[in-house]
């Protein structure tokens, strides 16, 4: 699977850090993004495959963000990524889009199984 | 003002409790209301009834007994009336059964005297006078045959009238009596004669005393001018005046009410003879039927405070009944109310886990990311000498997010200690310095400027000392977070009144715009760099002082600063008490 471009978008500076490098030793090409703004401007720069979005971020709502990075490409996955067990942004997420969800702590085995699928389903329809 | 608003807030915020509280002082007051009306509605009428019927009886009484006075002093007229017609009767039967000189014989008219005597009661003398004034012959006890009468009133009077009845006067005895004459025409001389009979006094006392008197009633003869004719109880011996104006009308018997005479109230009855020159009058003052509705005043009383203690009676019962279902419908509220509480008590735990785990997840997250990319780096790298200083760093990395996590379940803690109280006496001063030399280091790293102005005779308060404590330390630790570098914080203590002591803690810091202000006490609730703040600090203070009685109040104008106010109650448990 060569390039594989991974965007993660969540505040949680030390998490996202630790979770690129972690997904580079496993050969995917990973950038990180603090907030909304800064992930729309990643993703204008240039187009990744899957984001995984933690729902509460600064900046923007996660449901509002997910919606905009559909209407830039909806061809983009998304795996939110929730801290609690919030059903209703979880279910709002789906609705508008989302292709899976995955709760903080994150099973890096259950992430790369996601991400996988992710970009299979995009293979395909491409 | 700002304890009235701070119990708006808790009634806002215990509905349940504040009603209950409430309820008591309303039941009692609402039962007051109810008998006080039902009693007014029943008892008011029952005492316009019973003093009206007890005047009218007084009324009727009164009426009917002056009517019994008017007609024993109508009989009795009447019977003097019938004495005097009679007496004059038998003068005339006398005047023209015999003949003038039948008449003027002495020893004839002495012997019609004697003979007379016996059915005419009373009588004292007979005498015959011509019409030259002068006695021609006289029958009786006293030697008065030859006085001329001639120039007395009387007998100018009876010239014209044919009968008179003169007054009472005292005769030669000194005995009262009065006289009766008759003129007698004498066709076959041309002239008149004048037959007078004089009649003892007590014949009319006998009449007047026939009016059924009492104890202090009077009742006698006056003449029109007011002269006694008969002796009376309380107004005199014969021939003395009557005190009071007697103004008989032409006819019928007068009876006037007097409201005063010798001490008390009477009725005076008063009536002229017909036929004479005399008026009978009756002074009643005994009053009988004011003793008569004393008994029925008992019966009144009696039925009256019957009825008033069976009103008085079904009202409580009444009341009770009323009062009992509002109560009922009330306690039905209440626990509606206690029910809907605990409803949003559960979904505020919902919340406080869900902002929990939340919060835990996230330094939970990063320490599982930390661990799994140091076990990645050792699966694909056999040299540990090599990513030592990567592992360092890993694990502090760890070891702070650890950090964090404690700090959210000590605040945790914190927050479920509050639910206890204990006190102790407080100096607020000492207590203000004691949380200041925790944060010294800070401040001083900072280089913030702390002003301390703290009012010096604060009275003691009796307060939950670490629970005080931990409100100041939140908020001044907050106070800190919001400054720059070289930002300043003023903290200040003063008796609000007789309640309250108040603590100010003020900075200069970046302030708080409106619209966050009024989430600032929500748990959870945060602006801090992540993992900076729990957002629980100002939530578990705002507990802590409603618990304790006192409160918190904000000011804060973005880029100027803000003011947190904190009233302590002087005594918490004098507040916890009155409060809620």
């Amino acid at each position: 699977m060569p390039h594989m471009r991974l965007l993660l978008v969540d505040d949680e500076v030390e998490f996202t850090l630790a979770l690129a490098e972690r997904l580079q030793l496993r050969k995917y090409d990973v950038r990180t993004a603090g907030s909304a703004l800064e992930a729309l401007a990643l993703i204008k720069e240039q187009l990744p495959d899957v984001i995984i979005l933690d729902l509460k971020i600064p900046g923007m709502d996660g449901i509002e963000t997910l919606k905009t990075i559909k209407k830039i490409d909806p061809e983009i996955e998304v795996i939110m990524l929730t801290g609690h067990g919030d059903v209703k942004s979880v279910e709002e997420g789906i609705k508008s889009g989302a292709f899976e969800y995955i709760m903080k702590p994150v099973d890096i085995e259950e992430l790369i199984v996601k991400i996988n699928k992710a970009l299979a389903k995009k293979n395909k329809e491409q | 003002m700002d304890r009235r608003f701070n119990d708006l807030l808790k009634v806002l915020f215990h509905p349940h409790d504040y009603f209950k509280i409430l309820s008591r002082d309303r039941y009692k007051s609402l039962k007051i209301r109810i008998v006080l009306l039902d009693a007014m509605i029943s008892l008011v009428p029952l005492i316009i009834v019973v003093t009206i019927s007890y005047f009218w009886f007084q009324s009727i009484l009164k009426e009917d007994f002056r009517n019994q006075v008017k007609w024993q002093i109508e009989n009795t007229e009447q019977s003097i009336e019938y004495f005097i017609d009679e007496k004059v009767s038998a003068l005339r039967f006398l005047a023209s059964s015999y003949s003038y000189e039948q008449l003027s014989d002495q020893k004839m008219l002495t012997d019609i005297f004697s003979k007379f005597e016996k059915e005419f009661t009373g009588l004292v003398d007979l005498g015959l006078i011509d019409s030259n004034g002068i006695q021609q012959a006289y029958a009786g006890p006293y030697p008065l045959t030859g006085k001329d009468y001639s120039n007395q009133e009387w007998f100018n009077e009876i010239v014209v009238r044919n009968v008179y009845v003169s007054d009472v006067f005292m005769g030669y005895r000194r005995l009262p009596h009065f006289a009766i004459a008759v003129k007698k025409q004498c066709p076959e001389k041309g002239t008149f004669c004048i037959l007078r009979a004089t009649i003892d006094m007590k014949i009319l006392k006998r009449f007047a005393s026939a009016i059924n008197l009492r104890e202090n009633d009077d009742a006698f003869i006056l003449n029109h001018e007011g002269i006694l004719q008969t002796p009376s109880r309380f107004y005199g011996d014969v021939l003395n005046k009557f005190k009071l104006p007697v103004l008989p009308t032409q006819r019928g018997v007068s009876v006037v009410d007097v409201k005063e005479l010798d001490g008390g109230p009477a009725i005076f009855g008063y009536v002229p003879i017909r036929k004479s020159p005399w008026i009978l009058v009756a002074v009643i003052k005994s009053n009988p039927y004011l003793r008569i509705p004393k008994i029925f005043r008992n019966e009144l009383l009696l039925i009256s405070i019957l009825s008033i203690v069976i009103s008085v009676v079904m009202t409580f019962l009444m009341a009770q009944t009323v009062v009992n279902r509002i109560k009922k419908a009330d306690q039905e509220i209440e626990d509606a109310m206690a029910k809907t509480e605990q409803t949003s008590k559960l979904a505020s735990i919902g919340r406080l886990a869900a902002g929990v785990a939340h919060e835990i997840n996230n330094p939970l997250a990063i320490i599982n990311e930390k661990a799994g990319l140091m076990k990645d780096i050792l699966e694909v790298s056999d040299s540990l000498e090599q990513n030592k200083e990567k592992f360092l760093s890993l694990i502090n990395g760890i070891a702070e997010s650890v950090n964090r996590c404690r700090t959210i379940t000590h605040r945790l803690l914190g927050f479920s200690r509050q639910m206890e109280i204990s006190h102790e006496t407080v100096d607020i001063n000492d207590t203000v310095k004691e949380v200041i030399s925790f944060l010294d280091k800070e401040i001083l790293y900072r280089n913030i400027r702390l002003e301390l102005n703290l009012q010096n005779n604060l009275p003691k308060v009796t307060t939950d000392k670490g629970q005080v404590q931990q409100v100041f330390l939140n908020i001044i630790n907050n106070a800190i977070d919001a400054v720059k570098e070289e930002g300043y914080i003023t903290v200040s203590s003063h008796i609000k009144d007789n309640h309250f002591v108040r603590v100010a803690i003020k900075d200069n810091g970046v302030g708080i715009p409106k619209e966050n202000l009024k989430h600032i006490f929500e748990p959870f609730y945060s602006t801090k760099e992540k993992g900076k703040g729990t957002g629980l600090g100002l939530s578990i203070s705002y507990g802590i002082m409603q618990k304790l009685g006192g409160t918190i109040l904000v000011e804060s104008e973005v880029n100027k600063g803000t003011t947190f106010i904190i009233e302590v109650p002087v005594n918490t448990m004098e507040v916890s008490k009155g409060g809620l």
